[in-house]
């Protein structure tokens, strides 16, 4: 299931941490925006909207924006404002570039516009356009030897927080310093993104990169999501080796939490489980596979077509799902327990738990999530999904 | 209560039938209202004698909570009452949702049931561009339309362009395409050629406006013809026009032609042309 082109534009330009995202939509899209991101942090109130209603679509939505950016431009402290402008004003072809050029002058904040038209293109795409919209932000930097850029993170990850710490601490632990992860960082490291030895792809923002590496000379590589023991192992050899740097990840384990939890396994080796998921699907299914000893029955992607999933898990013997909040629904006609790892989830909170799925402790804490998600779920006759 | 549409290309006299018809059927008695769909603003001109504030004018100012019928709905010229719709500026915004817009507020503060009119027109802008302009034909706000034509080729192919919009919504039921009007003010003034078009699109020819010097007049002392010279004989065409169509219970599924079809027509037009200038020795 996918949100357009719009959901992924408003994700990236959400990730620079203290810019004002504007969007340029009816009210509906932006509530909807609002939804999906409120169970990732609520306190976060960065979001204006020109609220577009029936007066708008007649007569244009430009004067709705003009105001908002001034009003936008007063209220928040923040050095940047971004416009994402979806389907209403693409349809009735307000001039954007216009109304901002008419009115920068007099605005404190730099100011970003993209075109977001859900109707346009997929998420991933909306993703895409936007973080190389946001690249011209950018500034030549001098190189900070043995540093990454971490590229493909939204700030609405499920786990995002603690997957990042995790990450970070197992880069520092090799001798790498993180120098931005995007899209999750301020303004001022996204600014200075350039700075970094190499960028490190993690399922998108692999047009960014490329930008980068003409605009300012970075080199990037493209990763998995680092699931599992031996996804993180790869994740962390593959950067340490394109630096240059000797480091063994295998010796950075500690395998005591790993022996305790993995004797629960036992008994669920051969279980027929489905993923779905934005680019954490593959990695994921992947690491249920090799590591965990699952059988794969249905592996589908945001972009595929979600009633022929449903169609094919129905028909499957899956007895766990791996997906979204948009799963529960399914899982719950199914009687299956359903592991939220992907975007959206917004029926369970993670912002404080430090519990990771990436990396090597994310390993243990996955495991262990599935262990509960089974144990606690009953038998199929009883049970009902959480 | 009869309700129709009346179509036509740009600048074909669809302002000047609707707002003679109107007042020739308020001299029979009925209460009649019109609608203009057309951003311009301008068909009820010659029965109010001015601009009349339109109804998106009204919603922009003050929402649509806080507008009033009578803020809308004017009396014209033998009392009847004259709506615009309105729009943006050219160029901003969407005309077609326009409307939309302003036939739901007409609707939502109660002019058909208040003002109980016994006949509906409504003047739509030269073409069925998007749904919005496709509106009236819509939702039963009109029983059947009525395309006004000249024997120009482009005003016929625009007709046949409107006739895909009606075949549309007549297959659902909706609308049907009720006659072609004729205007006479063409490059060659021959009925045959209308006559065969509306015959190929399964209808008829409801009436002829021919070309008269007291339209023009009437128009530019903001006046209809009914009006301005109630005696004429061009008056007395419009009488029996909005007489036709008000009585007219013929309902038909347009077959719009194909483009070879409209490249014969054309043809027969430019032999017309040539003839007509051999006559007059160019």
């Amino acid at each position: 299931m996918d949100g357009g082109k719009f959901f992924g534009a408003f994700r990236a330009c959400s990730g620079i941490k203290d810019a004002v995202v504007l969007a340029h939509v009816p009210v509906g899209c932006n509530w909807g925006a609002m939804m999906l991101k409120s169970t990732s942090n609520q306190p976060d109130i960065r979001q204006a909207c020109t609220v577009m209603h029936e007066r708008e679509m007649v007569f244009g939505g430009e004067n709705a924006l003009k105001e908002a950016l001034i009003h936008a431009d007063k209220l928040y402290d923040s050095p940047l404002i971004t416009v994402v402008a979806g389907d209403a004003s693409a349809m009735i072809g307000d001039d954007i570039e216009a109304v901002i050029n008419s009115i920068s002058v007099n605005l404190k904040k730099e100011v970003v516009w993209m075109d977001a038209a859900g109707f346009k293109d997929n998420m991933r795409k909306g993703y895409e356009e936007a973080m190389v919209h946001l690249a011209q932000l950018m500034k030549e930097c001098s190189i900070i030897k043995n540093s990454v850029n971490l590229i493909g993170f939204c700030p609405d990850d499920f786990k995002v927080h603690a997957d990042i710490k995790e990450l970070k601490r197992l880069l520092n632990s090799a001798g790498i310093k993180v120098n931005s992860v995007i899209s999750n960082c301020r303004f001022d490291e996204f600014v200075n993104a350039p700075a970094a030895e190499l960028n490190v792809v993690m399922g998108q923002g692999a047009e960014l990169a490329e930008r980068m590496k003409k605009e300012f000379g970075v080199p990037y590589l493209e990763v998995d999501y680092p699931y599992g023991l031996e996804g993180t192992k790869e994740f962390t050899n593959t950067i340490c080796e394109h630096l240059g740097i000797g480091c063994d990840a295998e010796q950075e384990f500690d395998l005591e939490p790993f022996k305790r939890i993995y004797l629960y396994l036992h008994e669920l080796y051969g279980t027929p489980v489905s993923v779905i998921g934005d680019f954490h699907a593959e990695p994921i299914a992947h690491f249920l596979d090799r590591e965990l000893g699952f059988d794969i029955e249905v592996l589908a992607g945001n972009e595929d077509d979600y009633f022929i999933f449903e169609q094919n898990v129905r028909d499957s013997s899956t007895t766990i799902l791996f997906g979204s909040s948009f799963e529960r629904n399914i899982a719950a006609e199914l009687r299956i327990p359903l592991v939220r790892f992907t975007y959206p989830v917004f029926d369970h909170v993670c912002m404080y738990d430090d519990a990771p799925y990436a990396g090597f402790r994310g390993a243990v804490c996955l495991t262990e999530t599935i262990l509960n998600a089974v144990m606690g779920f009953g038998t199929k006759e009883t049970g009902t999904t959480r | 209560m009869r309700k129709f549409c009346i179509y036509g290309k740009g600048g074909i006299g669809k302002s000047t039938v609707v707002s003679n018809i109107a007042v020739a059927l308020a001299e029979d008695g009925k209460t009649v209202m019109v609608m203009g769909c057309d951003p311009k603003s301008d068909m009820t001109r010659n029965l109010v004698g001015r601009r009349i504030p339109t109804v998106l004018d009204v919603f922009r100012a003050k929402g649509p909570d806080e507008m009033k019928l009578e803020e809308i709905v004017f009396q014209g010229f033998n009392g009847v009452y004259c709506v615009e719709s309105g729009g943006p500026e050219p160029g901003v915004g969407c005309a077609g949702r326009g409307v939309i817009t302003a036939a739901d507020m007409l609707t939502r503060l109660g002019a058909f049931n208040d003002l109980e009119p016994d006949v509906v027109i409504y003047d739509v802008l030269g073409d069925v561009v998007c749904g919005g302009f496709a509106m009236p034909l819509r939702k039963g706000l009109a029983d059947d339309v009525y395309i006004i034509t000249t024997c120009d080729p482009m005003a016929i192919y625009a007709a046949n362009n409107i006739c895909k919009g009606i075949k549309r919504f007549a297959d659902r039921g909706e609308v049907f395409l009720g006659g072609i009007i004729y205007n006479g003010r063409s490059v060659v003034d021959e009925p045959t050629i209308i006559e065969g078009f509306a015959a190929r699109l399964g209808a008829k020819v409801l009436g002829k406006i021919p070309m008269s010097e007291l339209i023009p007049r009437a128009e530019i002392h903001h006046k209809t013809v009914l009006e301005y010279a109630s005696d004429s004989e061009i008056a007395d065409m419009f009488r029996y026009l909005a007489l036709a169509i008000c009585e007219n219970e013929d309902r038909t599924i347009p077959e719009p032609l194909s483009e070879a079809e409209l490249d014969e027509i054309n043809e027969e037009i430019d032999v017309l042309m040539r003839e007509k200038e051999k006559k007059e020795g160019i």
